[in-house]
C-alpha cells in the first residue's frame, strides 16, 4: 500500500517581479503516512506554502510527481481539508454556515447539516458563536471555524498554511493543544506550515526543515517524544535547540 | 476567614475601601447619566434639523421681500409654492408624476442590474472576454448617455422605451465596472477554500464569488442608482408626455417658476429616498457586510 502522500523528486519555478526565475521547490522527495502530524519549516522562500499547494491541488509541479494513495493530484478535494492563515472564512456566512457550507453544496437538506455543524461547533467549543459572522470572531474563534468547516468532509490529511500565525501567543498555545486532541481523536494525517520552531517541537511526529533559494529540504527530523508535551522539559528544549540549529545552519 | 486573609483585608479597611452597594450606586449613575445624554443628543440633533430646514424656508421666504429688483414671479417664495404644492396633490397630478418617472428608473435600473452584473462576473472571471470586451466597453462607458437622447429617440420613439433604454445604458456602466473589480479582486484563499470543500465552477461562482464581491456590486449600485435618475431627468425634459421631468419642461413653457420649484425638490427628494431605502435595504439584507467592517 503507497503512503497516504507521495511527493517525488518535485520542483516548481516561478517567475520573479523582475522577469528572473526562482525556483520554489527543486528536488524535493518526502512521503506523509497516515495518522501522521508533519510540520515544514523554514525561513520565506523554502517553498513550505509551494509544497502545501502542489498537495493541495492548487498548483501542478513543474517537475516530479505528487500522489495521494498512488494516484496524481491534479486537482482539489474534500479529500484533501485546508486551513490558510487568515482571512479564508467566507465573511458573508455565519459560523455554523461555514462549516456546512461543503454539505450545502451536495444538496445535504437542512435538518441534517445542522446535526452535523452542531457535533462540529461542539468540538471546537464554538456552539454560542454559530450565527456569528467572521467578522464578528476573535482571530483565534476564526480560525477554529477555518479548522472546523475542513474537517467536515472527513478529509484524510488536514493542510495547515500557518495558520496561527496571526493571533497572540496565549491563544496560539490554547489552539495547538486543540489540535492536537482533534487529531488524536479523529487520527487523520496532519501537514502544517509554520516558522516557529517551539510551534513545530511541540505539535510534530517528524519535522521538515527546508532551506530557500532554492526551496530544499534540509533535514526531516523525528520528535519521539510522547504526547501531550511538556514545553518546559530539557527533551523538549534539547530538540528545539537541534530543529534550531538545522534552520539557521 | 483563612488566616491569610486577615492582614489583606486589615489593609483595604485601612485604605478606607468602599462596599459593594458603593459600587453599584456609581454604576447605576453612571448609565443613568449615559442614558440621559444619549437621549439629550438625539434630541439635539433632531431639533437642530427641524431648525435648518425652518431657517432655510424663512430665507426663501424673505429673498423676494428684501432684495427689491426681485421678480416675485421668477423666484416664487414658499407660501405661493405651498398653495400649488396642494393643488398638485389634491389633482393627483404630482403623484402621477412621481409614479410613472419611479417606474421608468426601475425598469431601466432592473435592466442595468441584471446586465452588469452578469457582464461584471464573466469578464471578471474570464480573461479573455475580458480582453475581447475592454475597447468597446470602456470606449462606451465613455460617452455621455445625454448624447444618446436624439437617437434613442429615433430608435424606440418618444414613448416608454426610449426612457427605460437610456437609464439602463447609463446605470449598466458603473454596475457592470464595480462587479468586475470586485470579481477580479476577490481573495485567492476563499476561491481555494471553496475548491477544496468540493465545489464546482458555478457553484464557486454563485456561492462564493458573487458574494465575495457584494460590496464592489452594491457600490455600483448605487452609483447606477445615482445616474439613473440624471438621465431619467435628461430624457423626460427632452422628450416626454409625463413624469417629473415633463412636469418641470412644461412649467417652463407655461412660466410656472412654482410648479418648476415643486418638480425640481421632487426630484431631490426622490433621490434622497431612494438611496437612504437603498442603505437600509444594505444593511437588512447583509447584515454580515457591516457586521465584517
Amino acid at each position: 500500500m503507497p503512503a497516504l502522500i507521495e511527493i517525488e523528486n518535485v520542483s516548481k519555478i516561478y517567475a520573479t517581479t523582475d522577469d528572473k526565475t526562482t525556483w520554489a521547490l527543486q528536488d524535493v522527495s518526502v512521503e506523509i503516512h497516515r495518522g501522521e502530524f508533519i510540520c515544514a519549516i523554514g525561513p520565506s522562500g523554502c517553498g513550505k506554502t509551494t509544497l502545501l499547494n502542489i498537495i493541495g491541488g492548487f498548483i501542478q509541479p513543474t517537475e516530479g510527481s505528487a500522489r495521494r494513495n498512488g494516484a496524481p493530484i491534479v486537482k482539489p478535494g474534500p479529500d484533501r481539508g485546508v486551513v490558510f492563515q487568515e482571512y479564508a472564512l467566507f465573511s458573508w456566512l455565519t459560523s455554523r454556515e461555514n462549516i456546512e457550507f461543503a454539505m450545502r453544496l451536495k444538496g445535504v437538506p437542512k435538518k441534517e447539516r445542522r446535526i452535523h455543524s452542531d457535533k462540529y461547533l461542539d468540538m471546537i467549543g464554538l456552539k454560542h458563536a454559530a450565527d456569528r459572522f467572521p467578522g464578528e470572531l476573535s482571530g483565534g474563534m476564526r480560525q477554529r471555524v477555518a479548522v472546523a468547516r475542513a474537517l467536515i468532509n472527513e478529509p484524510e490529511i488536514l493542510l495547515m498554511d500557518e495558520p496561527f500565525a496571526a493571533v497572540d501567543a496565549m491563544t496560539r498555545a490554547t489552539l495547538q493543544e486543540e489540535l492536537l486532541k482533534l487529531w488524536e481523536a479523529l487520527k487523520i494525517s496532519v501537514l502544517f506550515i509554520t516558522h516557529n520552531i517551539e510551534e513545530a517541537v511541540f505539535l510534530s511526529s517528524r519535522i521538515i526543515v527546508m532551506s530557500p533559494h532554492p526551496g530544499r529540504i534540509k533535514e526531516i527530523v523525528t520528535v519521539d517524544l510522547p504526547y501531550p508535551r511538556d514545553r518546559g522539559s530539557p527533551e523538549f528544549g534539547a530538540l528545539y535547540a537541534h530543529v534550531n540549529k538545522a534552520f539557521h545552519a | 476567614m483563612p488566616e491569610h486573609d486577615r492582614p489583606i483585608k486589615a489593609a483595604a479597611e485601612k485604605a478606607g475601601r468602599k462596599d459593594a452597594a458603593h459600587w453599584e450606586a456609581q454604576e447605576q449613575k453612571f448609565l443613568q447619566d449615559l442614558q440621559a445624554n444619549k437621549r439629550r443628543e438625539i434630541l439635539k440633533q433632531l431639533s437642530f434639523n427641524i431648525l435648518g430646514i425652518l431657517l432655510f424656508l424663512a430665507a426663501w421666504e424673505a429673498t423676494p421681500h428684501v432684495i427689491p429688483w426681485m421678480n416675485i414671479l421668477l423666484f416664487p417664495p414658499p407660501s405661493d409654492v405651498i398653495g400649488t404644492l396642494k393643488e398638485l396633490i389634491a389633482s393627483g397630478e404630482l403623484a402621477d408624476g412621481i409614479l410613472i418617472s419611479l417606474q421608468r428608473t426601475f425598469s431601466g435600473f432592473l435592466i442595468a442590474t441584471v446586465l452588469g452584473i452578469v457582464a461584471g462576473l464573466l469578464t471578471g472571471r474570464i480573461r479573455l472576454l475580458q480582453y475581447l470586451s475592454d475597447p468597446i466597453l470602456h470606449g462606451m462607458r465613455s460617452i455621455p448617455a445625454i448624447a444618446l437622447i436624439p437617437l434613442s429617440l429615433l430608435w424606440f420613439g418618444i414613448g416608454e422605451a426610449s426612457k427605460v433604454a437610456l437609464i439602463a445604458w447609463g446605470a449598466f456602466f458603473p454596475i457592470w465596472l464595480n462587479t468586475f473589480t470586485g470579481v477580479r479582486d476577490v481573495t485567492p484563499v476563499v476561491i481555494r477554500s471553496a475548491a477544496s470543500l468540493g465545489a464546482l465552477p458555478h457553484q464557486t461562482m454563485f456561492f462564493v464569488i458573487l458574494p465575495a464581491s457584494l460590496p464592489f456590486i452594491l457600490v455600483g449600485l448605487r452609483q447606477g442608482l445615482g445616474i439613473a435618475l440624471i438621465v431619467l431627468v435628461a430624457a423626460e425634459l427632452a422628450g416626454a408626455s409625463s413624469g417629473v421631468g415633463f412636469m418641470i419642461a412644461t412649467s417652463h413653457q407655461l412660466f410656472r417658476v412654482d410648479i418648476m420649484f415643486i418638480g425640481i425638490a421632487t426630484l431631490g427628494f426622490m433621490g434622497y429616498v431612494i438611496d437612504r431605502l437603498f442603505a437600509l435595504a444594505q444593511t437588512y439584507l447583509f447584515p454580515w457586510y457591516t457586521g465584517a467592517k
